[in-house]
């Protein structure tokens, strides 16, 4: 049960990493619309993309 | 493929069926808004110094006018409206103000409206006052609005985030801590997982649940209660007591309850504000879509003046295919001018000297002179506009059923709370305070606050699944109460646009055949409405001379044949013995060739197919249905009997409508109307609820509650269906927290209720408000 001391903050650091990166997505832009993502893979050819969003196809 | 109303060619049936699925979504609007954007920098000056730039004539002209009496009208959008008692409260603290005539704030397009006397206030204090009322106040324009409501909706978004991710982390250690309740748990971790919970729900309520207790103070301020407050009660009393409670080592924490409710109320504001917003259109000022520059005649020359300048008695000059710029007299001059916004009417109006003009008209066809009779307030168009935005048309507030709940609810809490506390006091003054709150902690109305806008963003959802967006705040619960079903027609029952219904040949030896393809080349070259009905039909190209003779019709010359087309007397100059238009009511255009009459062309606006089904389906279910329409020709009462619609009203003119549907709603009728044109606007702001169908106009978009995306008016019974749906659930939500606040609270006032039976309580009273509301969408999804 000792490692709770190292392993609790172990996932506050982690949990602050995550909240983190949730802001900085959300400042950047990637979460401005929210529909439009599941629509784009239909409408990448004939649709202007949104210059300030920042490209991230991730090959998945 | 008709893309936001207006006929877009399309390369090949690919593309039009990922358009056409596109544009079924709502998502066309969607794309047109992106590009608008732009990155401002975070501004934090809320002096009064910065607000000073505003006094400047030149820049607050372009958010007031003036008038006659030298008051000035300004529109100002305020930024952090989240009720309908913040309006109230503005509208309040600028009234008060010395200065200020009048004061309105719109909610649906956070638009506040001032009236106020230049001489008394200036345009800075007026905006340092909103400041410190707590909301931001800025001019009124397109681009600040949705800049505004893009930032609104980042910070939300953020607020969830942290929410969200707060609350799986201090879930995690509120599990290890009621676990360690139940079997036991040395006392250094217990303490060791407090004290982790402490930062972490601290930070999210810090960061997260502001909004509610900035709206709790403000209302406050000013002696208004609102569902915040016992929220943001809840929330402070239960952080700051489970934090004593960490310092102290004893007691009770509650930190899982606070950031789980600080969530839950978040995610369903977020929700329930995204669904609104998406349906909001960018109407906010019809005169931006008049032409801002004006031929005006000075002296001898025509020069382009701003609109804003034009004086009663300007000579302006209107050219074929303009918007009408102001109300004027036509001095010289003959068109035909298409007012269907104003009177529903489908078929333009022949002008010519003499006539009067109207702002927002389209010019069809001639060049016209003509004398403006007034500056652009005086026109009938900013009477309309004015109209709209005046609280004459404002809904009758129908009481909201968790408003009711919620006022009673608030008041029985605190009394039991206070009792509770002299109990104690009484009998154990050590434990008074922490049983005290436990009772506050557990009556948190929580399951309460989340019942209503849980459901209603589920019905939101399906809804926009199956075509329809939900603007109105409270419009599903006025729907389930409805009585009277009012239609629009044209546009609305109707298509909206003419098509061929008759032809009667004249000729004996041409065909049908024969007489649409000549149709078809005549009127390709020209501008007024009978052409689109022949816009299908294939031109013969032979041709030649082709042109339009305004208000008479078309002209063309094919070898040494003189063809035309229009009304009776046009073709009779050149053919006397051309026959009367059969007995039938249609809108007749005749065609000849030379002296020969060739056929009666019999045009009528289509019918939507599914109307009829639609009617007597309303019907059925015990509404009353009626036609009310600004067309004061035959057509309106046709329709009615081909519908078999009893009640049918035509040649209503917007005020006529409006005092139509306000007396039915005075004899305690529940009103939904469904309309389309500009002259609905007010109709359709006034009615309990109202529906906007596909290709409205952007005021009557702007007015309604909902607007249908699909062109089919089956979703208008769709959505009353499943209102009626959202409002069993709504009774189902609140049935529930009340029955978990009665058993709960008393058991917390005699102090039997420990902390993990009050989070897992207060959890899953919150949990199964969530999930019953999601049956909602649940279920309207496995019905497609």
């Amino acid at each position: 049960m000792e490692s709770l001391y190292l392993l609790i903050p172990i996932a506050l650091v982690f949990c602050v990493v995550a909240i983190k990166l949730l802001l900085w997505a959300i400042s950047s832009g990637q979460y401005d619309d929210l529909d439009k993502e599941a629509w784009r893979i239909l409408a990448d050819d004939n649709v202007r993309k949104k210059p300030s969003v920042p490209d991230k196809d991730e090959p998945s | 493929m008709e893309l936001e109303g207006e006929l877009r060619p399309m390369c090949c049936p690919g593309c039009s069926a990922v358009a056409r699925m596109i544009a079924g979504s709502g998502l066309e609007s969607f794309y047109r808004q992106r590009t608008a954007f732009s990155q401002r920098p975070d501004e934090h000056t809320t002096a009064a110094a910065h607000f000073a730039i505003y006094d400047d004539p030149q820049l607050a002209s372009t958010f007031c006018e003036s008038d006659a009496q030298g008051l000035q009208h300004a529109a100002i959008l305020v930024g952090g409206i989240t009720c309908a008692a913040c309006t109230w409260l503005i509208e309040q603290a600028l009234t008060s103000t010395p200065g200020v005539e009048r004061a309105q704030v719109n909610l649906g397009r956070s638009r506040l409206d001032v009236t106020f006397d230049p001489e008394q206030l200036r345009i800075s204090d007026m905006f340092s006052r909103l400041d410190q009322l707590g909301y931001r106040p800025l001019p009124f324009e397109e681009s600040t609005r949705r800049e505004q409501a893009r930032r609104e909706y980042s910070q939300d978004l953020r607020r969830l985030g942290v929410a969200g991710l707060g609350m799986m982390q201090v879930g995690m250690f509120a599990i290890a801590l009621h676990a360690g309740d139940i079997q036991g748990m040395d006392a250094r971790y217990e303490s060791l997982l407090r004290w982790v919970s402490l930062p972490v729900a601290a930070f999210v309520v810090v960061y997260s649940a502001r909004p509610f207790f900035t709206a709790a103070w403000r209302h406050l301020r000013v002696g208004a209660l609102v569902m915040d407050l016992p929220v943001a009660l809840a929330i402070g009393l239960a952080l700051l007591a489970s934090a004593w409670a960490t310092l102290r080592g004893t007691g009770q924490v509650y930190f899982d309850s606070v950031v789980m409710f600080t969530f839950f109320l978040l995610l369903g504001r977020f929700v329930e504000k995204r669904v609104r917003e998406r349906a909001e259109p960018n109407w906010q000022n019809f005169q931006r879509q008049l032409p801002d520059a004006v031929k005006v005649k000075r002296g001898d020359q025509w020069s382009s003046v701003p609109r804003i300048a034009v004086r009663e008695g300007d000579e302006l000059l209107v050219r074929s295919g303009e918007m009408v710029p102001i109300d004027a007299r036509i001095s010289s001059g003959s068109s035909s001018i298409r007012e269907d916004a104003f009177t529903g009417e489908s078929l333009p109006r022949a002008v010519c000297g003499g006539d009067v003009i109207y702002a927002g008209t389209l010019n069809l066809e001639g060049v016209l002179q003509a004398r403006a009779l007034g500056g652009v307030h005086n026109s009938r168009l900013a009477t309309l506009q004015n109209l709209v935005d005046s609280p004459l048309v404002e809904k009758p507030q129908l009481v909201r059923l968790a408003d009711r709940v919620a006022s009673w609810f608030v008041a029985g809490m605190l009394l039991v709370a206070s009792l509770t506390a002299v109990w104690w006091y009484l009998q154990a003054p050590g434990q008074a305070f922490w049983v005290v709150l436990s009772v506050l902690v557990i009556s948190c109305p929580c399951a309460l606050a989340l019942a209503t806008p849980a459901a209603l963003s589920g019905a939101a959802g399906a809804l926009q699944r199956n075509g329809v967006l939900v603007r109105g705040e409270n419009s599903l619960e006025s729907l389930t109460r409805c009585t009277h079903l009012i239609f629009d027609k044209t546009g609305t029952l109707t298509r909206g646009r003419l098509a061929l219904a008759r032809v009667s040949v004249l000729e004996t030896g041409s065909g049908e055949a024969d007489v649409r393809s000549i149709c078809a080349t005549l009127q390709h070259h020209s501008s007024h409405p009978i052409a689109g009905a022949f816009a299908h039909d294939i031109a013969d190209n032979g041709m030649t001379d082709i042109r339009q003779l305004p208000g008479a019709g078309m002209e063309g010359r094919h070898g040494n044949a003189v063809y035309r087309m229009g009304n009776a007397a046009f073709c009779r100059e050149l053919a006397p013995a051309f026959p009367d238009a059969p007995d039938e009511d249609l809108i007749w255009v005749a065609l000849c060739r030379d002296t020969t009459p060739l056929a009666w062309l019999g045009l009528a606006d289509e019918v939507r197919p599914e109307a009829a089904a639609v009617v007597s389906a309303a019907k059925q279910q015990g509404l009353t249905v009626e036609l009310l329409t600004g067309d004061s020709s035959g057509t309106g009462p046709t329709l009615a009997r081909e519908l078999d619609i009893a009640k049918c009203s035509s040649g209503q003119s917007p005020e006529d409508k409006l005092a139509h549907i306000s007396s039915l709603q005075a004899r305690g009728a529940i009103v939904c109307m469904v309309g389309d044109g500009v002259n609905d606007g007010p109709v359709l702001r006034r009615a309990d609820a109202s529906f906007a169908v596909a290709g409205a106009s952007d005021l009557a978009r702007a007015q309604a509650d909902f607007i249908l995306l699909g062109g089919n008016l089956h979703a208008i019974l769709h959505t009353f269906a499943l209102a009626r749906r959202c409002r069993r659930i709504i009774k189902q939500n609140i049935g529930w927290a009340l029955i978990y606040n009665v058993c709960a609270i008393p058991l917390a006032a005699m102090g039997m209720v420990p902390p993990w039976i009050a989070a897992i309580g207060m959890s899953t009273s919150s949990l199964l408000v969530v999930g019953n509301s999601l049956r909602l969408t649940r279920a309207s999804a496995t019905k497609d």
